[in-house]
């Protein structure tokens, strides 16, 4: 098992035919990623990389059966796009491109939770099922079949992790990437309960950072999950009141320091880690 | 991006919410000719980028044009939180009978936008919202909803403006709600809302805070002056250098360069140099998929900084690929030179391809590499971050 995507999953790209959606849906499919087509207004008819390319979503969904989209577009077209998909009828939705205004993203959510509808984004690498599917932009060296899972606000840590956890012969279930932009389409919340459910996932590493209210708000669900988690937050010593590239990554008045973060997480019962190194200690004391 | 006192004012004006009479004014002698105009008494206000000017004695109340003079040249004197006061805003003293709290924000955790409104003004709404949560009333709103005067007449009458200026006050908030999402803000307040002796409510201050990422929608803010900047204070000069390149970049008083990838390893980098005992420089982001050109451009950045006593360089590529950075660096070895040290490490989508690069490179020119330490995949990050701190050590130590 794993969460949200595996080797069935039937994954369409909207941006197919630009620069990075044609690059990355090439890398996809060479994974093994199920991809089945992809949209690209005007370009109808036409193939990237062997795979049919739609005008709309919902010629796409109708002629491919895609259930889960994956967007390649500047940041000014992704409410639409999302929207789109989501009245399309996609239950899963990947938002790759960053800086998406903060009140788009409020629209899009909305949208998603009316349609029963995930999303992931903006500004995530994607996810990744190792060894099954791979959504987005990440490296597949870093990854390999396993039983921990991860889920991030950042794709680089993203990366050391499931590095680090291949190294040390744990690997991974799945891999979420949250998103590093201010308002994401899905919370810790509700991809640690996914964990929680999937029966492969003998641990969670999650990966937070300055600014924002998700990891405080993880503090609900933390508590009543049996599955394990770890907590590792970048930004204890970043200056308050300045954006560290991340829109997410600032500190907002009292909210969100990465000291007060941790230590609430820690008190709800996740385990702090500090560094990479300290996630395979940590779980062999847990006896993982 | 936080805007200052008196643009958050101007686009108050667009909105019709009613501020008291100003002028902006950058020295002493404009003081004098403001006054001229809008008449003593005045309260001069400093213009920086961060809260708390009142308690650091950046507002002042002057009786007459000498009194201002006076005092002027004192707060043009005045560094605020390490930003110097560099205009005044000259204002109209208001006879204030009552002060309300108004503000829109985004509540991230439940989605939605929120308008917040309170008949206790003038301090500090973190304060009173932990204090007496009872004297904040709340209205959560949907971002694609619009806010009507019906909703906001029971916010005024809520907070306790006079019947006979409730529909001034519903306008108002109602106005402030339709400037928060005609200029995709993240948040904006008028603290105090002033109910003068003369029964008129006016917007005595401002603060509005956009989205950087919507400004690309909202042309018009660059015709009023508006530019990009941070949330609270001003660019250093190397920070505005990188702005006009398109890269977010942040001096800190440091020597480590940092050279990481995306902005989530920018972050903890930082953390993993002070865990070391080291301190970085700077923050910087490379963006998605930067291209070879901007890559070199950071380095450059990094390498004329003379606070810099060693680059440490961090790639796992992603959306950024490794043979897009090697020939960044490349570039930037070639058209630039490295004056320092720099240790990085590689690894990611490409990287076999990027390895090539850098060894063709090498074969090429090896003496562009002299102070180049390459690591790939096998040495873990926290490594290159323990040797990046010894490299500064002995650098900082041999150039003394």
């Amino acid at each position: 098992m794993a969460i949200l995507v595996d080797k069935h999953s039937r994954v369409m790209v909207q941006g197919i035919t630009g620069g990075a959606g044609k690059f990355h849906t090439e890398r996809m499919i060479a994974y093994g990623t199920n991809i089945v087509g992809g949209t690209s207004p005007g370009k109808g008819g036409h193939e990237v990389s062997g795979k049919p390319v739609f005008d709309t979503v919902v010629e796409c969904v109708d002629n491919t059966g895609a259930d889960v989209s994956v967007i390649f577009l500047p940041a000014r077209f992704v409410k639409e796009a999302a929207i789109e998909a989501i009245r399309a009828g996609i239950k899963f939705l990947v938002i790759v491109p960053e800086h998406i205004p903060i009140h788009d993203m409020l629209h899009v959510r909305r949208e998603a939770v009316e349609h029963n509808a995930t999303v992931i984004g903006g500004n995530t690498p994607g996810i990744i099922t190792p060894g099954e599917a791979n959504l987005g932009i990440m490296p597949d060296i870093a990854f390999a079949p396993g039983r921990v899972g991860t889920v991030s606000r950042s794709g680089s840590i993203t990366y050391y992790v499931a590095d680090t956890l291949t190294r040390s012969g744990y690997g991974e279930t799945t891999c979420v990437g949250l998103g590093g932009d201010p308002v994401l389409g899905s919370t810790f919340n509700e991809i640690l309960w996914m964990f929680e459910e999937d029966d492969k996932t003998r641990a969670v590493v999650m990966c937070g950072e300055i600014g924002g209210v998700y990891e405080e708000k993880a503090t609900e669900i933390i508590p009543k999950m049996k599955t394990p988690v770890l907590a590792i937050i970048g930004g204890i010593y970043a200056p308050p009141g300045k954006r560290m590239g991340h829109a997410g990554a600032i500190v907002e008045g009292r909210m969100g320091t990465a000291k007060e973060k941790l230590d609430a997480l820690a008190a709800a019962g996740a385990h702090p880690c500090k560094t990479f190194t300290q996630i395979p200690e940590t779980l062999k004391k847990l006896r993982m | 991006m936080r805007l200052y006192e008196f643009e958050g004012k101007e686009l108050f004006k667009k909105f019709k919410i009613p501020i008291p009479e100003s002028r902006l004014v950058r020295n002493v002698d404009e003081v004098v000719a403001a006054i001229d105009e809008i008449k003593a008494p005045v309260v001069l206000k400093s213009q920086v980028l961060t809260g708390g000017r009142g308690k650091a004695g950046g507002i002042k109340t002057a009786e007459s044009a000498e009194e201002a003079r006076t005092l002027a040249e004192d707060l043009f004197k005045l560094t605020i939180k390490g930003y110097p006061v560099e205009s005044l805003l000259v204002e109209s003293k208001l006879d204030i009978k009552q002060e309300y709290y108004i503000g829109v924000t985004i509540d991230r955790a439940n989605y939605t936008l929120v308008v917040i409104a309170s008949g206790e003004g003038g301090v500090d709404i973190e304060e009173t919202a932990e204090k007496h949560p009872d004297k904040i009333v709340k209205l959560p709103i949907a971002v694609e909803d619009e806010l009507f005067t019906f909703d906001t007449l029971a916010i005024a009458k809520q907070i306790g403006i006079p019947a006979t200026l409730i529909k001034q006050g519903a306008a108002i908030i109602v106005s402030l709600y339709n400037m928060f999402k005609k200029y995709d803000a993240k948040l904006v307040e008028i603290n105090p809302l002033v109910l003068t002796e003369s029964n008129l409510l006016l917007a005595a201050d401002s603060r509005v805070s956009l989205d950087d990422d919507a400004v690309f929608r909202h042309p018009e803010l660059k015709e009023m002056g508006i530019e990009m900047r941070h949330e609270e204070g001003e660019m250093t000069p190397r920070e505005r250098q990188a702005t006009e390149w398109g890269i977010p970049y942040l001096d800190l008083d440091g020597d480590i360069g940092m050279f990481p990838g995306g902005a989530g390893f920018g972050i903890m980098g930082n953390d993993f140099i002070h865990y070391y005992g080291g301190r970085p420089a700077n923050f910087m982001d490379s963006g998605g998929g930067p291209s070879p050109e901007r890559l070199a451009k950071m380095l450059v950045l990094l390498d004329e900084n003379p606070n810099v006593k060693v680059i440490f360089g961090a790639r796992f590529g992603g959306i950024s690929r490794c043979d897009d950075f090697a020939n960044g660096v490349v570039m930037f070895l070639k058209d630039h030179g490295l004056s320092k040290p720099m240790v990085m490490r590689m690894t990611g989508n490409m990287w076999q391809e990027g390895v090539r690069i850098f060894e063709e490179a090498k074969q090429a020119s090896p003496e562009l590499f002299n102070n180049v330490e390459f690591h790939g995949i096998e040495t873990p990050i926290e490594e290159i971050s323990k040797r990046a701190v010894e490299l500064a050590k002995i650098n900082a130590a041999t150039s003394q």
